[in-house]
C-alpha cells in the first residue's frame, strides 16, 4: 500500500510540474524582429496582460536601435550576421507601447517605428 | 497504519491537489522566481556579437504606463544626433569614351530632435566633387524637413522631401544595392534622386501596410528631353515655381519579413514655363522585393504618362531652334537577382548579382512625331559586391547594353566602385 501511495504521489506531482510548465509557456511568448532600412517586421505585435515577452531583432544591413518611447529601453541591434539582441519585456499594464529606430540609419530613418499593443486578455491578443 | 487511516491521508492529499489552492501558490512563486532570475540579464547580446557596445543598464523591464509626472524617460531635451553620411567612388570605363574616377556622391546627414514628436533630418549631396563653371559638380539639399511624429499611424512632414516613388529614391545607400551605378530605370524613367518641397503625411497602419502623401513642386517640362526623360525636369527646391503643385503617394506592404511590396503614384501640371501651355505628368510605378536565405531578388516597373506634348515639343522648337523630341509615354522594368556566395559576418561577405533592365524614354510618340531607336535601350549588368563591413561595399561589374538603332550603338561599361554608410 505505501508503493501505491509513494507511486500516486509522484505522478501527482509529474502532473503539477507539468501544469507549471505549460502555464509558464503560455505566458512566455517569442518574437523574432527583422530591421532593416526602413521597416521593423513584425512591426506590431499584441499579447495580453501578463505575458512575458522575448523580442529577439536582428539587422539585414546596418546597426539599427530598438526604443521604446516613453520607456527606459534604447538598446542597438548589430548590424547583419553580428549577432540579434535580446530584450525580456514583463507585460504589466493594458496600454499601447509605440518604439522606434533611434540610430540614424538612412534617408528613411524616421519611418521606421512599430508598436507593441498589450491587451486585457488573450482573446483580444489573438485577434 | 490502519488501512482506514491511509485512505483518509489519500483522500486528503487528492483535496489538497485538485482543489487547485497549493498549486497556484507554488506557481506563482515559481513564476516570481523565474521572473526575478530574467530581470537580473534583462538586455544582453549573444555570444557571436563581434561589435563592442554599451548598453544602458536596465534594471527592470516592463510594458508600464509612466506617470503623468514622471519625465525620466522621455526625451523632452533637444538634442543634434551625430553626423552620418554615405559616399560613392566610382572608376567608370565607358565603350567609347576615355575612362574617368569620379569621387561621385559625398553626403552628409544631419539630425537634431527637439523633441520626441519634432524632429529634423536633412541630407546635404555633394557630386562630382567640385562644383565650378568647368565641371557639372553639384551642391544639392536633397532633404531637410522636420516630422512631427504623432503616432505610427500618422505624422506630418514639410521641408525638402524625396518623391516617395521607385525602390531607390528613398533607399540608396549604396552599401543597400548592387551594382556601381543605380539601375538606368531609376535615373532615367524615375528621376532619382527625385526630391523637391513639399509637405504631406505618411504613417503605418496595421501589421505592416505604410503609406506617404505629399503635395510637392511639380516639374518642370523645359527641361524635358528625348534621352533623359523628366530628369531635366526637376525644380529640387530652388525657388521652384508654385504654381502648380503635384500630388504623390505611395502604398507598401512590409508585413512579411524579407518582402516589400510597393505602388506608387505621382501626378502633377509641368507646363507654367509657356503661356499657352497644358503639359501634365502622371506617373505610376510598382515594385518587390524578397530576400530568402542567401537569395535576393527585386524588381520595378514605372510608366510615365505626358500630356500636351506636341505642343510643347513645337514650342520648345520655336524657343531653341531644335525639336527636342519628348515622348507622351516613358517606360521602363527591371529585374535582379542576387546571390550571397559566401555569407559568412564580415570581413568575409560576397555577393554576385545579375540585372535585366529594359527602359525607353521614346515608348509612346505624340502624332506627327517619331521614335528615336537610340533610346529604346536594354542592358544586362552582372557583378560581385564585396562586404568588409556591411556598411561597406567594394563592387565590380560589366554593363552589356543594346538599342534598337542600326546606326548609334549602345556603349558597355566596366564600373569599379566603392561606397560606404556611417
Amino acid at each position: 500500500m505505501r508503493r501505491v501511495l509513494v507511486w500516486g504521489l509522484l505522478i501527482m506531482s509529474g502532473m503539477l510540474a507539468v501544469s507549471h510548465i505549460q502555464a509558464e509557456q503560455t505566458n512566455h511568448r517569442v518574437v523574432t524582429i527583422l530591421a532593416e532600412r526602413f521597416s521593423f517586421t513584425p512591426s506590431e505585435i499584441r499579447v495580453a496582460v501578463g505575458t512575458s515577452l522575448e523580442l529577439r531583432i536582428h539587422s539585414n544591413d546596418t546597426m539599427h536601435g530598438f526604443r521604446i518611447i516613453g520607456n527606459n529601453v534604447n538598446i542597438l541591434v548589430p548590424k547583419r550576421r553580428q549577432g540579434e539582441a535580446v530584450v525580456r519585456f514583463e507585460a504589466v499594464d493594458v496600454g499601447r507601447y509605440e518604439f522606434e529606430c533611434s540610430r540614424l540609419c538612412g534617408a528613411g530613418h524616421n519611418f521606421m517605428r512599430g508598436a507593441i499593443i498589450v491587451h486585457a486578455d488573450h482573446q483580444e491578443a489573438d485577434r | 497504519m490502519p488501512t482506514k487511516n491511509i485512505f483518509l491521508f489519500g483522500k486528503i492529499i487528492c483535496l489538497l491537489l485538485f482543489t487547485n489552492v497549493p498549486n497556484v501558490l507554488a506557481q506563482e512563486e515559481l513564476s516570481k522566481r523565474v521572473r526575478a532570475l530574467r530581470q537580473e540579464q534583462p538586455v544582453y547580446f549573444d555570444g557571436q556579437t563581434r561589435v563592442d557596445m554599451t548598453q544602458p543598464a536596465i534594471k527592470s523591464l516592463s510594458l508600464r504606463r509612466q506617470a503623468d509626472d514622471d519625465n525620466t524617460t522621455s526625451s523632452a531635451v533637444s538634442q543634434t544626433g551625430p553626423i552620418s553620411g554615405y559616399m560613392d567612388f566610382h572608376f567608370n570605363n565607358v565603350e567609347f569614351q576615355d575612362p574617368v574616377l569620379d569621387f561621385h556622391r559625398f553626403v552628409l546627414l544631419f539630425t537634431h530632435s527637439f523633441s520626441d514628436r519634432v524632429r529634423f533630418v536633412s541630407e546635404l549631396e555633394l557630386e562630382h566633387a567640385v562644383v565650378s563653371p568647368e565641371t557639372d559638380g553639384e551642391l544639392e539639399l536633397e532633404q531637410a524637413y522636420i516630422d512631427f511624429l504623432m503616432s505610427r499611424n500618422f505624422n506630418l512632414r514639410a521641408g525638402m522631401v524625396l518623391a516617395p516613388v521607385g525602390v531607390i529614391n528613398e533607399r540608396h545607400e549604396p552599401p543597400v544595392f548592387h551594382g556601381v551605378e543605380r539601375p538606368s530605370v531609376e535615373t532615367v524613367i524615375i528621376p532619382t534622386t527625385w526630391f523637391g518641397a513639399g509637405a504631406g503625411l505618411h504613417g503605418e497602419v496595421g501589421s505592416g501596410f505604410r503609406y506617404r502623401v505629399y503635395a510637392m513642386e511639380t516639374l518642370n517640362a523645359s527641361g524635358f528631353s528625348a534621352e533623359s526623360g523628366l530628369r531635366g525636369g526637376r525644380q529640387k527646391g530652388a525657388r521652384s515655381n508654385a504654381k502648380h503643385v503635384a500630388g504623390t503617394g505611395r502604398v507598401e506592404f512590409v508585413g512579411t519579413p524579407g518582402l516589400v511590396l510597393g505602388a506608387s503614384l505621382w501626378s502633377g501640371d509641368s507646363g507654367f514655363a509657356f503661356p499657352r501651355g497644358d503639359v501634365s505628368v502622371t506617373m505610376a510605378e510598382f515594385d518587390g522585393r524578397y530576400h530568402w536565405a542567401e537569395f535576393d531578388i527585386r524588381g520595378l516597373y514605372a510608366h510615365a504618362f505626358l500630356d500636351g506634348i506636341a505642343e510643347l515639343n513645337n514650342s520648345l522648337q520655336r524657343i531653341v531652334g531644335v525639336n527636342p523630341n519628348i515622348a507622351e509615354q516613358l517606360r521602363g522594368f527591371y529585374l535582379e537577382g542576387s546571390y550571397f556566395l559566401l555569407a559568412n559576418p564580415a570581413p568575409r561577405e560576397l555577393a554576385v548579382f545579375v540585372r535585366y533592365e529594359n527602359f525607353d524614354t521614346q515608348y509612346r510618340m505624340p502624332s506627327g512625331f517619331d521614335s528615336i531607336a537610340a533610346f529604346d535601350r536594354d542592358s544586362w549588368s552582372f557583378g560581385i559586391t564585396y562586404f568588409p563591413d556591411p556598411d561597406v561595399a567594394v563592387k565590380v561589374d560589366y554593363t552589356v547594353q543594346r538599342n534598337r538603332s542600326e546606326v548609334l550603338p549602345a556603349p558597355n561599361s566596366f564600373n569599379v566602385g566603392l561606397g560606404w554608410w556611417f
